[in-house]
């Protein structure tokens, strides 16, 4: 078997773990906590879908994981802003 | 030979991944400071991200990734400790300055407060800082 295709399958692997690992650490009661597991969690999912695209030949996978990575970072800043509010 | 590096790459992302899910889930929530520290273990998570996409020949993604991480953990950990961090603990805006006696400039700020203050002997002693007022009648 291919290494190539048994490496991709190990790093989607790597990835479900750290999804689980991040909806774990979201559940911490900090508000930014949230924040942060999700942001992994739209990275990972942006990285698997790469992935997905190249074992299956996909080409527009890429194109949906570059809009999840631009706008997953233009969400988490807005509501980064919106908990920090304005300086006192 | 280009097959094995991206392999390689991979691999080396997986792990890295890997170690950052443990180190997520193993940081304790009791820890001091441990927002900052998950947020500093994300930031472990996104160069292994990267390293993933230049494996996957995605270089733009990786650019753009590269670029903008930082910013997201930046601006996570800004808000965190604008609202959250400074309310929940009150302690972390008092800024405890250890300022030597005998310093001929610098003096530790509750001897200068003590010495302006009105009960200061002094003061009282000191003819350079005695008032005057003077009345003032209307009629004349």
């Amino acid at each position: 078997m291919d290494i190539l295709f048994i490496s991709k399958y190990i790093l989607i692997i790597a990835l479900i773990i750290m999804m689980l690992a991040s909806l774990r650490a979201s559940a911490y009661k900090s508000t930014s906590m949230g924040l942060l597991g999700s942001s992994i969690i739209v990275n990972a999912f942006a990285v698997a879908l790469i992935i997905g695209g190249k074992l299956y030949n996909l080409q527009f996978y890429g194109d949906i994981s570059l809009a999840l990575i631009f706008f997953g970072f233009v969400g988490t800043i807005a509501f980064a802003v919106t908990v920090g509010g304005e300086d006192k | 030979m280009i097959e094995y590096i991206q392999s390689a790459l991979l691999l080396i992302a997986a792990f890295l991944i890997i170690v950052s899910a443990v180190g997520l889930i193993s940081l304790s929530g009791n820890t001091k400071n441990a927002v900052y520290g998950r947020i500093h273990i994300v930031g472990l998570f996104d160069i292994a991200c990267i390293i993933a996409l230049i494996g996957l020949e995605q270089y733009l993604l990786a650019g753009v990734y590269f670029i903008l991480a930082p910013f997201t953990a930046h601006a996570i950990a800004n808000a965190y400790w604008k609202k959250e961090d400074r309310e929940n603990n009150p302690d972390l805006m008092v800024v405890e300055q250890d300022v030597d006696e005998n310093h001929p400039f610098l003096h530790p700020k509750e001897k200068m407060q003590a010495l302006e203050s009105e009960n200061s002997e002094k003061l009282k002693v000191d003819e350079r800082f005695s008032v005057t007022t003077i009345e003032i009648d209307e009629d004349e």
